[in-house]
C-alpha cells in the first residue's frame, strides 16, 4: 500500500516536471529540459527508493519523448541523435538510483542501530536508578517487550530453583517452558525457538551469564502469528540479556553485603540480650528462689528450724510477687523487641479513642506505680486515629512506667493529648532529673539507660519498643527536658496513614 | 462475699498450672476436675456438668475455640479462657465461638476467683430476669428505659441505651467489637468500629465519673467491652 503510493510519488514528480518544462520550452534547447527530468530521478531516488526511481528513470524517458521531442504528443523520434540522449538519461537515472538507493540503506540502518543503542542506555539508565531488585526486573521486562514487541518473562533461581520473577501479563508460562528455561540455566546455552535446543518451545530462553555464572533466564515469546527476531534483533536482545545480567549481579551482591550487615547487628544485639539476660532475669529469679526457699524451711520446721514472724513472711511473698510481676514485663519487653526486630509485628489498624487507650493503659499499669497521680489533660472532641489499639496501650504503659520509674513516688505524671493540623499529639510529663542534653537523641536506643547511678533497673528496651510501634503508625516519638525539672516524652500519630489509606 | 459450693472443670495441658490451680480452688472451696486436652475436656464435661469450665487455649488436640465450640453445642455453662498476650486474634475467635470471659496468663490467682465469681453470678441470675439492674451507683430501670447514675437520671441517644442494655443483659462478660456491632447494628456494620468507639465514648463520657479511668464500661484490649460488676 504504502509501497504503491511512493511508486505514484515518482510518476507524479515526473509528471511536475513535464508541466514545468510547458513554460520555458520555447527559450530552451529540447536536451537542456532532460535536467528537469534528471531532477526528477535524482529526488525520486533519495526520497523514494530503488524502485520509484527506476520507474522515474523510465518515465521520464517516454514523457521527455513524448513532450518535447518532435514530433510531439507522439513516441515516433524524428531526429535519431536524440536516442543519445535517451541512453543517457536511462543510464544516469539508473545509476542515480542505486548510488542514492544505497545511501538511504545506509542511514535506515545507521538509524536503526542508532535507536538500538539508545534502547541499551534507556534500560541501563533505569537499571541504575532501580531501588531493588524487583524493579530491576520489571524495567528487564519492560524494556525488552517494548523494543522487541514480545512477550518476556525473567526467572530467577531462588534457593537453587529457577522460579518466575517477572513477566508480561500475557506470558504463561507452562511446565514443558519452565522445563526449557531450566535446561538453558543448567548449560548456559540459549534454547526454544530458533535454536538447536527445544526449537519446538513456544518462546526463546536467553541465559543472562556473568564472570560468575548464570544469573537467570530471560525468555522472549513472538505474539501470535508474529515474525521470529531478525539478527538485528537477536543482536539486540543479546545486548539487553547482558545488561540484565550485569544489573541482576550487581544487585545480588548488594543484597549479600546487606545480610552481612544485618547479621552483624544481630549478633550485637544478641550479644547485649545475652548479657541482659544474665543479669536482669536473673536477679528476680534469684529473689523468687530465695523466698521460696526460706519459707519452705519455715515449713518444714525440724531441728535447725528457721523461725520468722508472720509479717516477715508476708513480706517476703510480697516480694516474690513484685520480682514476679517484673520478671513477666521483661519477658513481655524481650518478646516485643524479637517481633519487632523480626519484622512480624503485623499491626490490627481500627479507628482508635486515645483516651480508651489512656484509660486501658492506667489500669494496667505495674502495681507499684498504680497508685501515683496522673492528671490526664485531652481536647475537646479528638477525632478517632487509626491505630492498634494493643500494642498503643503497651506504648503508653511504657512511657507511663517510664516516667514514674525516674520520678520521686508521689511526684504527678502529666498526659496531655491535643490535636495539630493532621496529627494528633500526645505527652506525657514527669518532674524526674530530666535527661543529660546528649542523650536526648540516644534514650529511645536499644539497651540504652539514662546513667543515673545505683537507681533504675531494667533492659532499656522499653522506650525502644515505643519508638518501633510508634513508627510502625507512622508516628514520630522524642523526648525533650521540661521547663522546670523533668521530661516530657512526646508522641505524635497521623490523623490517617497515607499508605495504607485507613482513616 | 461467700463463694458458692460450685464444681469447676479446670483444662490444660501443662501439669503444673492444673496443680496449683487445683491447690487454690480447693482452698477456696471449689470441687475441682481436670483435662489436659480437648477430647477428655469434652467428656468430662458431660460427665461432670461442671459450672464453671476454665479453658486454656493451647491444647494439644485441638483448638480451645474448637472446644468451646463443641461445648456450646449443649451447654451455656460459663467458660472462661486462658491464653497468652498478643493472642487477641484467639481470644475473639474463642469468645465470638461463645466462650464468656479471659484471662491472659500470668494472670494472679485473685483475678481468676473474682472472675469465676462473676459468672457463677451471672449464670444464676440468667435464670430470673429482674427489671431493674442495678450495680455501685449505676442503675438502669428496664422495664422503663430509666438510666441513673448516683440518683440523677442521664438522658441516652437510643443507640447508647441499646448499648448499655447489652452490657447490662450480660454483666462482666466480655463482648467482641463485631458481636456489639452485630446486636446493636446489625451484620452489615460489623466492621464499623468506629461506631462502637464513638458510641461508647459518649456513654462514658455521660455515665462515668472520670471517663479517663472508666469504672462501669471496661475496655478489653484490642479485643471488646465488658460491663464492670
Amino acid at each position: 500500500m504504502f509501497t504503491r503510493f511512493r511508486y505514484l510519488q515518482s510518476l507524479g514528480l515526473v509528471a511536475l516536471a513535464s508541466l514545468l518544462g510547458v513554460p520555458i520550452r520555447a527559450l530552451l534547447h529540447p536536451t537542456n529540459l532532460v535536467m528537469l527530468y534528471m531532477a526528477a530521478v535524482v529526488i525520486s531516488a533519495f526520497f523514494l527508493g530503488r524502485g520509484p526511481s527506476i520507474l522515474a528513470s523510465f518515465a521520464s524517458v517516454l514523457a521527455f519523448d513524448y513532450f518535447y521531442v518532435d514530433p510531439r504528443l507522439s513516441f515516433t523520434v524524428a531526429d535519431t541523435e536524440y536516442l543519445v540522449t535517451f541512453t543517457g538519461l536511462l543510464v544516469v537515472g539508473l545509476v542515480v538510483s542505486g548510488l542514492a538507493a544505497r545511501v538511504r540503506e545506509q542511514l535506515a540502518a545507521l538509524r536503526d542501530r542508532e535507536i538500538r543503542v539508545e534502547a541499551l542506555n534507556d534500560l541501563g539508565r533505569d537499571l541504575t536508578a532501580a531501588f531493588n531488585l524487583e524493579e530491576m526486573l520489571r524495567a528487564v521486562v519492560s524494556h525488552v517487550s517494548q523494543t522487541l514487541s514480545r512477550e518476556v518473562v525473567l526467572l530467577i533461581p531462588r534457593d537453587g530453583m529457577l522460579e518466575q520473577r517477572a513477566a508480561t501479563p500475557n506470558f504463561s508460562l507452562e511446565p514443558s517452558e519452565l522445563e526449557t528455561a531450566r535446561w538453558s540455566f543448567e548449560n548456559g546455552e540459549a534454547a526454544g525457538i530458533g535454536t538447536d535446543h527445544f526449537p519446538e518451545a513456544r518462546a526463546r530462553y536467553v541465559p543472562l551469564k556473568t564472570m560468575q555464572g548464570v544469573m537467570g533466564i530471560l525468555g522472549v515469546r513472538p505474539q501470535p502469528g508474529g515474525a521470529f527476531l531478525n539478527l538485528a534483533q537477536r543482536q539486540q536482545l543479546e545486548g539487553f540479556a547482558h545488561l540484565a545480567a550485569m544489573a541482576i549481579e550487581r544487585a545480588r551482591l548488594a543484597e549479600e553485603a546487606n545480610r552481612a550487615q544485618v547479621l552483624g547487628e544481630a549478633e550485637k544485639l544478641q550479644t547485649a540480650l545475652l548479657n541482659s539476660i544474665s543479669h536482669d532475669l536473673r536477679t528476680p529469679l534469684v529473689s523468687i528462689q530465695g523466698v521460696l526457699d526460706t519459707l519452705l524451711e519455715v515449713e518444714e520446721g525440724g531441728e535447725n528450724a528457721v523461725v520468722l514472724d508472720q509479717p516477715t513472711r508476708l513480706d517476703m511473698l510480697e516480694n516474690a510477687r513484685e520480682e514476679t510481676a517484673r520478671l513477666n514485663r521483661l519477658v513481655e519487653n524481650l518478646l516485643d523487641m524479637t517481633r519487632l526486630e523480626a519484622g512480624t509485628l503485623k499491626l490490627r489498624l481500627e479507628p482508635g479513642d486515645l483516651q480508651d487507650v489512656i484509660g486501658s493503659a492506667l489500669a494496667h499499669l505495674d502495681e507499684p506505680y498504680r497508685r501515683r497521680p496522673v492528671n490526664v489533660s485531652l481536647a475537646e472532641k479528638l477525632p478517632l486515629i487509626p491505630m492498634d489499639f494493643v500494642l498503643m496501650e503497651q506504648v503508653l504503659v511504657n512511657l507511663l512506667d517510664n516516667a514514674a520509674k525516674y520520678s520521686p513516688p508521689g511526684a504527678p505524671v502529666e498526659i496531655n493529648v491535643s490535636c495539630h493540623n493532621n496529627e494528633v499529639l500526645l505527652r506525657i510529663s514527669d518532674r524526674g532529673p530530666g535527661i543529660p542534653p546528649d542523650e536526648l537523641e540516644h534514650v529511645f536506643d536499644k539497651f540504652h539507660r539514662v546513667t543515673i547511678p545505683g537507681r533504675v533497673k531494667g533492659l532499656g528496651l522499653g522506650l525502644s519498643i515505643c519508638k518501633g510501634i510508634v513508627e510502625a503508625h507512622e508516628g514520630r516519638v522524642w523526648a525533650e527536658n521540661r521547663a522546670g525539672g523533668g521530661s516530657v516524652f512526646n508522641v505524635a500519630l497521623p490523623l490517617e496513614h497515607i499508605k495504607r489509606g485507613i482513616v | 462475699m461467700s463463694d458458692l459450693p460450685a464444681n469447676i472443670l479446670v483444662v490444660d495441658d501443662e501439669k503444673p498450672i492444673r496443680r496449683f490451680l487445683r491447690a487454690s480452688l480447693q482452698g477456696h472451696g471449689y470441687t475441682v476436675f481436670e483435662a489436659s486436652n480437648g477430647q477428655e475436656a469434652v467428656s468430662e464435661a458431660a460427665g461432670r456438668r461442671p459450672d464453671v469450665i476454665i479453658l486454656d487455649l493451647g491444647l494439644p488436640d485441638m483448638d480451645g475455640t474448637e472446644v468451646t465450640r463443641q461445648l456450646r453445642e449443649w451447654t451455656s455453662v460459663p467458660i472462661i479462657i486462658l491464653s497468652v498476650r498478643n493472642s487477641e486474634g484467639d481470644k475473639i475467635a474463642a469468645l465470638d465461638a461463645g466462650a464468656d470471659d479471659y484471662l491472659t496468663k500470668p494472670f494472679g490467682i485473685g483475678e481468676l476467683l473474682a472472675r469465676i465469681r462473676v459468672n457463677l453470678r451471672r449464670a444464676a441470675k440468667s435464670e430470673q430476669d429482674e427489671p431493674v439492674f442495678t450495680h455501685a451507683g449505676l442503675q438502669v430501670d428496664l422495664a422503663h428505659r430509666l438510666v441513673s447514675v448516683n440518683g440523677a437520671l442521664v438522658d441516652l441517644t437510643p443507640t447508647e441505651y441499646d448499648l448499655l442494655r447489652l452490657l447490662v443483659h450480660n454483666p462482666g462478660k466480655v463482648l467482641t467489637h463485631r458481636q456489639i456491632l452485630h446486636e446493636i447494628w446489625g451484620s452489615a456494620y460489623e466492621a464499623e468500629s468506629h461506631l462502637l468507639r464513638v458510641n461508647i465514648s459518649n456513654l462514658r463520657h455521660k455515665l462515668e465519673a472520670d471517663p479517663n479511668r472508666p469504672e462501669y464500661i471496661l475496655t478489653e484490649p484490642g479485643v471488646g467491652y465488658r460491663l464492670g460488676y
